[in-house]
């Protein structure tokens, strides 16, 4: 007898998201079916990489992550057109670090300067990022949604302690925010109720499940990327329909194993290599659990995983 | 609604759209149609008339369209003879009035053209700011819509003395509500009042004094137009859900100060289409049943010391307190914290001395928010190592506060008060105990600080649910006695109202899938008869949960049509599991330990399970660690069962469920059971003989064994054909 | 379909005589029904029920046995199809290729790799499992001396990879006893191999052209006696390959389809020249499915990221990772650097040494056993609270390392301050950061006067 492939019984969609300024709209989400199970349902966007860019030149950087923006790493614009001219990258994430009062703690009006330059600089959809810290990322992001009016940003991490500010700002100005929750689903959801009552628009809403790199409990956040998914499409959980963000690149550039030379790890290999990999593995994992957004760092790791989005998305 | 106020509104919206009528003939004769016009700086035109008839107002001549709208709309005079109520025709009146005054003053705008700032504050001289521009809108719109600014009040005309303008500003600042501005009473008005006083107005200030004249009132309906098309993505035109939009989130209200003219009903009768009630302080007639807003449409003749407090309650507004004012650490990480022997200050309860908790309802009148008493010695009076008895007593009122929810909010009691560093909780009702520990006595914690963390928890957790709570502490003797008997009374009737319940007679059962953050595929339905297996939530626990947090773990199940009465399967509830339980599961029975159970997630209290040589049933619960008859312990059967898996011969329930009629009826029911633990026996000893005598076999206990007895199948064989237990001659357990 | 624990107690003895081990049949029932025992405990069971119950009692996919000894390597037996509702069992095999027409320099390379590319991880040793050894001359006489060559120089699991049966019995000649997978029987060739899988017992590799080949090649081979296979779908594109590791892991799960109930190879060798990709497909592997993937090389930059995946995807949801307790030394820490306390939680222990690391501040870490739960949790259940902390530091050791007598402690922890102190004498109880990543900054700012 034939073999008959057992389908799943799909009930959900996830909701799709217009991101970027009007005259360049790109769209994430949108899927019918668990990620690339394009024979029972349909990806019509495929996930998209963001490329990193940081307000203030890196420090601690491993060298394979530095080397192909050396040139640039001073400044912000400069940065992210390399990244759209020479790498083709189809958004920007321009991550706030030093804002964080336990760095560098440069100012809202910083941050604003710096976010208005680069978005200046590109066409492409832009995604802040703020320092993760509760008290500065509400000024932060709440002035730039302010003075970034038309914009659609992509405003993270958007908290439960930060909703309210941040999502009425993101009402306000028209911009799009990552709700963001710690790798579990339950407070996803919470969060993605609350964002609702408070009136942001579907269209407006991303999910961050917050990852970790390979080998340091990425298992967790594949899980709860399932398990999201799941609970999507399959029980038609429309609090949880939405397109999922993966923050991946600074977390797997930010271990030791990234960061050690051939002579401190000789058994690890070629650095440059190692990097590259961990971080692409990393985010073919995340795809394979339902990222739409990949932000990542290394041009060789998006390259390879570009091409493998485009190997699964191929007949 | 009141004839009086009807027929005033009509009068004044007449005189407001001839007064428009008038300025427009005026304009147009000496600037034309083609003339520009509108408030500065918008992209939403003329507000009110571009959100509610999708109408954008550009020149002068599309005036003329508008003002014939109001003609059409706007009702008759009212006849001295007819006495039908009039709140559609008032309504549609207020509506004309907000038209013809944007009008007015958008001709003012050309007349005038230096009347208002324009400006965030007053500037050269002049405290007029008039329409908001969109800039303002954006940054002060967005404090609407955060809850930093939880709505305004539209003042209208001026209070007696300067005093009290100042100090119903205050009020009003408290709150974090806007205070806008408009119209003047008997020459006075509130913004010159308060600038006289020294006060700062202005959008920073939040007390915006945006006109001279009554018709400045519609820039407030403006700013709320406009809120609910920027904010609410209301497109211009859907009158209905910028209304709406208003109604619900937006916490506004009208405050008439003075002598309420036609022209300020006609603005009142307006601002009720915005679900924005009226609140006067002189002696007008009331509109009190509800309708289009929350509750009452006018409340009138309250006194100045009072009109906010009144205002907030009949807008419905929910009181917010950020942080729990207390001299201690407060959070879930003190949750665990215990307070030992040693570093024992003073104790209440836990054996030593009587203390007793009790959350009940009150009317309205009676509770004063945020209001906390205490009846006797605090800390201080006692001194290290001190006891006390006490009492704490949560009253509430609200409209939506129901009996039912009691008993939910009094079990938060435990965690509210654990939270504080230096407070140890344990225990409910007439067992609670509490703990100071001296590291919190030294930072100055009182008993009455309990007082203030219940009435901040309360409004941050469940301030959906109620409006109001006060907080009485009694610590004397013969009153902590005199409230634990009237809290006794209480948890019986509670005890009652769910005993009273059937699940034949009930058709929504509630989910509970608060479990499945650990077993994913878990899916608990609760009905009266069939109390959650965790033991911390019964029917009415889930419904009352499910009022407080609608999207919240415990969704109400139609049980739907009938599948098997015996075991207990309804349609409803299969479909519910089946999409619940991620398609993992599609049936289960609610009554049945051998035929396809209902799940486990793990917490349950008992695992029940079959003895198949003994043609019946054992339970044991989580407390007991010893070997049970099954060959297997507490553990073992839940690491076996637990994890959201139906397991034929197993069940987990919770101990109240065991002498509840529903426990495993469609098997056979108590009769079945032939062994337990012993504590858990005396335990429930009291339910369990009333259970016993119901299904006809009075000296059932007995005949049930417990580990005195044995603890394998074999031992308490013996012992039950001794006692002819009914288990041994009923039909086979396992077919 | 699986019997219920009450189905199968029906088929016991039901005199709960206790010799299996458990004290009641029920119990023994139940555990069967977990797969928790084998019915072969139960001395007293009937022919009949053993038949019937081993029939039910079959896992949906196979569990297939390669090699022998210490590196045998189990593949299948898994339950489901995402990790979190139970757990993968079994890991991804790892094999890297070696062929008869490589140079020596080449073979030597990767058997020299694959003994000492090793890494130590949360008490684990991550490493690859075996070599597939291919015959691309078609000459029996290389191919033997190859296998020879690669079973005289590792202890690892062997694939004998040649479609000519000839060749093949020449290769199982000479590692036959290492019970190596025989890759593979194809509609061509399928009666040879089967013999020769028989004849060796050895598990046999079955590529098909497609899922509907496959199920008719394995369905003849089951009914010819042969149990221990493992399915080559042929897809050799990254998306037909992916979406038939979905279709065979489904068929199997649930459909309960036996032709296709035993685990997969992949072969990402041949699905790309790309180094890079081929490692990235690999994990894709190990994530969607596969029992073994093939690899052309194997290098520390591609085998470490591919080891490490493995381990996170297979680790079980139910079950924390823990670290060992007992002292971490961070950056060369001496008698005045600071010391930190933490929980045994992998993920903490991971993050906070990673941050203290990050910080440049050499620095004690200790970590106390919270049976695996993270600093919250584990207060909270009691497991992180002052007297156990307290001894847990006073057993390390820790108190004769260092001259000054500070600790810090995880802020989230900030409640067992007291206790600590009380439990450590004249010890200083610092409150640190709640956030990890915070400690970098608190480092820089600590000071030991």
């Amino acid at each position: 007898m034939a073999f008959e492939i057992p389908k799943i019984l799909y009930n959900g969609a996830i909701k799709e998201n217009p991101l970027g300024k009007e005259s360049n709209r790109i769209t994430v989400g949108g899927e019918t079916c668990y990620p690339f199970h394009l024979f029972e349902g349909n990806m019509p966007h495929p996930p998209k990489i963001a490329m990193e860019v940081y307000d203030a030149t890196p420090e601690d950087w491993a060298q394979a992550a530095l080397d192909p923006f050396t040139d640039v790493v001073h400044d912000p614009a400069a940065w992210a057109q390399k990244c759209v001219a020479s790498y083709g990258a189809e958004m920007i994430a321009l991550q706030l670090a030093s804002t964080d009062p336990n760095a560098q703690n440069t100012t809202a009006e910083q941050a604003v300067e710096t976010t208005k330059k680069v978005a200046a600089a590109i066409e492409v959809p832009l995604i802040v990022w703020g320092c993760c810290n509760v008290e500065k990322d509400t000024e932060v992001l709440k002035r730039i949604a302010e003075e970034c009016t038309g914009e659609n940003l992509i405003l993270g991490p958007v908290e439960e302690d930060t909703h309210k500010a941040l999502g009425a700002a993101a009402i306000a100005y028209q911009h799009t925010i990552a709700a963001s929750t710690p790798i579990d689903i339950n407070l996803a959801k919470q969060l993605n109720i609350l964002l609702g009552n408070l009136g942001v628009p579907d269209e407006r809403i991303l999910v961050d499940p917050t990852v970790t790199g390979l080998g340091y409990g990425l298992e967790y956040c594949y899980s709860v990327m399932e398990r999201d998914r799941m609970a999507a499409l399959t029980q038609e959980d429309e609090r949880l329909q939405f397109p999922i963000v993966c923050n991946l690149a600074k977390d797997v550039w930010k271990v030791k194993e990234a960061k050690l030379s051939d002579e401190d790890a000789p058994l690890l290999g070629d650095p440059t290599k190692r990097g590259v990999l961990l971080e692409a593995m990393t985010a073919l994992l995340f795809l394979l659990a339902g990222g739409d957004i990949l932000i990542m760092r290394h041009p060789d790791a998006i390259q390879l995983v570009r091409g493998f989005i485009n190997d699964l998305m191929g007949s | 609604m009141s004839k009086i106020i009807c027929s005033a509104a009509i009068r004044g919206a007449h005189k407001i759209v001839e007064r428009a009528e008038a300025k427009y003939q005026e304009a147009m004769e000496k600037w034309g149609p083609d003339q520009e016009v509108g408030f500065p700086n918008t992209a939403y035109y003329l507000p009110v008339i571009y959100g509610i008839l999708g109408v954008p107002v550009k020149k002068l001549g599309d005036v003329k369209d508008v003002l014939d709208r109001c003609r059409s709309l706007l009702p008759d005079m009212v006849d001295e003879h007819v006495w039908l109520p009039y709140l559609a025709p008032a309504l549609d009146a207020g509506m004309t009035t907000f038209f013809a005054e944007e009008i007015i003053e958008a001709i003012r705008y050309l007349e005038s053209p230096d009347f208002y700032t324009k400006t965030e504050d007053p500037s050269n001289g002049n405290i007029w700011l008039g329409a908001a521009d969109d800039v303002i809108l954006r940054k002060r719109g967005v404090e609407f819509v955060d809850g930093t600014a939880p709505g305004f009040a539209a003042v209208l005309g001026a209070p007696p003395t300067e005093e009290i303008a100042v100090q119903l500003a205050q009020e009003l600042q408290e709150k974090n509500l806007y205070v806008f501005m408009s119209a003047d009473h008997e020459g006075r008005s509130m913004s010159e009042m308060l600038v006289k006083a020294g006060v700062q107005v202005g959008w920073g200030t939040r007390l915006v004094s945006f006109g001279p004249e009554y018709t400045a009132t519609v820039f407030a309906a403006g700013f709320a137009t406009r809120a609910a098309m920027s904010f609410g993505g209301v497109k211009p035109g859907d009158f209905k859900s910028i209304l709406f939009y208003n109604k619900d989130r937006i916490f506004a209200f009208a405050m008439p100060l003075g002598t309420v003219t036609d022209e300020w009903y006609a603005n009142a009768a307006g601002a009720i289409n915005w679900g924005f009630p009226t609140i006067a302080d002189t002696p007008i007639p009331e509109v009190l049943p509800t309708g289009v807003c929350t509750y009452e449409h006018v409340v009138s003749n309250v006194p100045h010391d009072q009109l906010v407090a009144r205002a907030i309650e009949v807008r419905g507004l929910k009181v917010t307190v950020a942080k729990v004012p207390i001299p201690v650490s407060y959070g879930p990480a003190f949750e665990g914290e215990r307070v030992r022997k040693d570093d024992l200050f003073l104790e209440c309860g836990g054996g030593k001395t009587q203390a007793v908790e009790w959350a009940t309802t009150k009317d309205m009148d009676e509770v004063e928010d945020g209001k906390i008493e205490l009846f006797g010695p605090d800390v201080d009076d006692v001194g290290e190592g001190g006891r006390l008895p006490l009492a704490i007593v949560a009253e509430f009122a609200g409209r939506k506060m129901q009996d039912d929810f009691e008993p939910i909010l009094e079990r938060q009691i435990h965690h509210f008060v654990n939270y504080a560093q230096g407070l140890m909780h344990i225990g409910q009702r007439d067992i609670a105990w509490i703990r100071m520990a001296k590291a919190g006595a030294s930072k100055g914690l009182k008993l009455k600080h309990i007082g203030d963390i219940l009435h901040a928890k309360f409004h941050q957790d469940f301030g959906a649910i109620f409006d109001k709570v006060q907080i009485k502490l009694y610590t004397e003797e013969d009153k902590v006695q005199e409230i634990l008997e009237k809290a006794t009374g209480v948890y019986h009737q509670r005890d009652a109202r769910i005993e009273g319940m059937t699940d034949e007679t009930t058709d929504t059962y509630y989910s509970c899938t608060l479990c499945q953050s650990f077993a994913p595929n878990h899916v608990c339905i609760i009905s009266p008869e069939r109390t959650g297996l965790c033991g911390a939530y019964n029917w009415l626990d889930c419904k009352a949960s499910h009022e407080i947090n609608p999207t919240g773990p415990n969704q109400p199940v139609e049980k739907g049509e009938t599948i098997d009465a015996k075991l207990g399967q309804w349609k409803g509830c299969n479909e519910f599991l089946y999409k619940a339980s991620r398609q993992a599961l599609d049936h289960y029975n609610f009554y049945s330990i051998v035929h396809d159970p209902m799940t486990t997630c793990g917490c349950c209290e008992c695992i029940a399970a079959i003895l198949p040589l003994c043609n019946g049933v054992m339970t044991v619960d989580r407390d007991y660690a010893g070997m049970t008859p099954c060959g297997m312990k507490f553990t073992t059967l839940a690491g076996t069962i637990g994890g959201g898996m139906s397991v034929p011969g197993f069940v987990g329930h919770g101990k109240y469920n065991l002498t509840q009629r529903k426990w495993i009826v469609g098997d056979g029911g108590i009769k079945r059971l032939v062994w337990m633990p012993k504590h858990f026996k005396e335990e429930a000893a009291e339910r369990l003989k009333k259970l016993a005598e119901e299904v006809g076999i009075p000296d059932l206990p007995d005949m049930i064994a417990d580990e005195t007895v044995g603890t394998t199948e074999e031992e308490i064989l013996a012992f039950l054909e001794e006692k002819g237990h009914p288990a041994l001659t009923m039909d086979p357990l396992l077919e | 379909m699986a019997l219920t624990g009450i189905q199968i107690y029906k088929l016991l003895p039901k005199t709960n005589c206790g010799e299996c081990g458990v004290p009641t049949c029920l119990a023994f029932a139940m555990s069967l029904a977990a797969a928790k025992a084998e019915l072969a405990a139960c001395p007293y069971v009937s022919e009949e029920a053993k038949a019937e119950l081993a029939d039910a009692s079959a896992p949906p996919i196979r569990v297939v046995e390669i090699g022998t000894g210490e590196r045998k390597l189990k593949i299948g037996g898994e339950t489901v199809l995402f990790r979190h509702e139970k757990t993968f069992i079994n890991p991804t095999g790892i094999a890297v290729l070696v062929t008869d027409e490589m140079s020596d320099e080449d073979v030597a390379g990767r058997l020299e790799r694959f003994k000492t590319l090793e890494y130590e991880r949360v008490g684990l040793t991550l490493r690859a499992d075996l070599f597939a050894v291919k015959s691309l001359s078609g000459d029996a006489g290389k191919f033997e001396a190859l296998v020879t060559k690669v079973k005289s120089q590792t202890d690892g699991g062997i694939i004998l990879m040649t479609e000519d049966p000839g060749v093949m019995e020449a290769g199982l000649k000479a590692c036959a006893d290492r019970k190596p997978l025989i890759f593979a029987a194809t509609k061509e060739n399928a009666e040879p191999m089967a013999a020769l899988a028989k004849e060796h017992g050895c598990p046999l590799a079955v590529k098909g052209d497609g899922l509907d080949e496959v199920s008719e090649l394995t369905t003849k081979l089951t009914e010819g006696g042969l149990n221990d296979l493992v399915i080559d779908s042929g897809a050799r594109t990254i998306r037909k390959a992916f979406e038939d590791q979905v279709f065979i892991r489904r068929g199997a799960l649930l459909k309960k389809y036996k032709p296709l109930g035993f685990p997969t190879i992949a072969l990402p060798c041949e699905m790309t020249d790309d180094f890079m990709q081929e490692t990235l497909i690999a994990s894709m592997f190990v994530a969607k499915y596969g029992g073994i993937v093939v690899l052309s090389d194997i290098q520390g930059h591609s085998l470490f990221p591919l080891l490490l995946a493995r381990m996170n995807v297979y680790t079980d949801p139910q079950r924390p990772m823990a670290t060992s307790p007992g002292i971490y030394e961070i950056g060369g820490p001496n008698e005045d650097s600071p010391v930190l306390v933490t929980s045994n939680f992998s993920l903490t222990y991971f993050i906070v040494s990673g941050e203290i690391e990050a910080s440049r501040v050499p620095a004690w870490l200790i970590i106390v056993d919270t049976e695996g739960l993270s600093v919250l949790t584990a207060w909270a259940a009691g497991k992180f609270v002052g007297d156990v902390v307290g001894i847990s530091l006073k057993k390390s050791g820790i108190l004769d390392k260092v001259r000054h007598k500070k600790v810090v402690i995880p802020g989230y922890a900030a409640a067992i301050s007291g206790d600590l102190e009380e439990e450590l004498g004249d010890w200083e109880v610092l409150v640190g950061p709640r956030e990890s990543a915070h400690i970098p900054a608190y480092l820089k700012e600590w000071k030991v006067g």
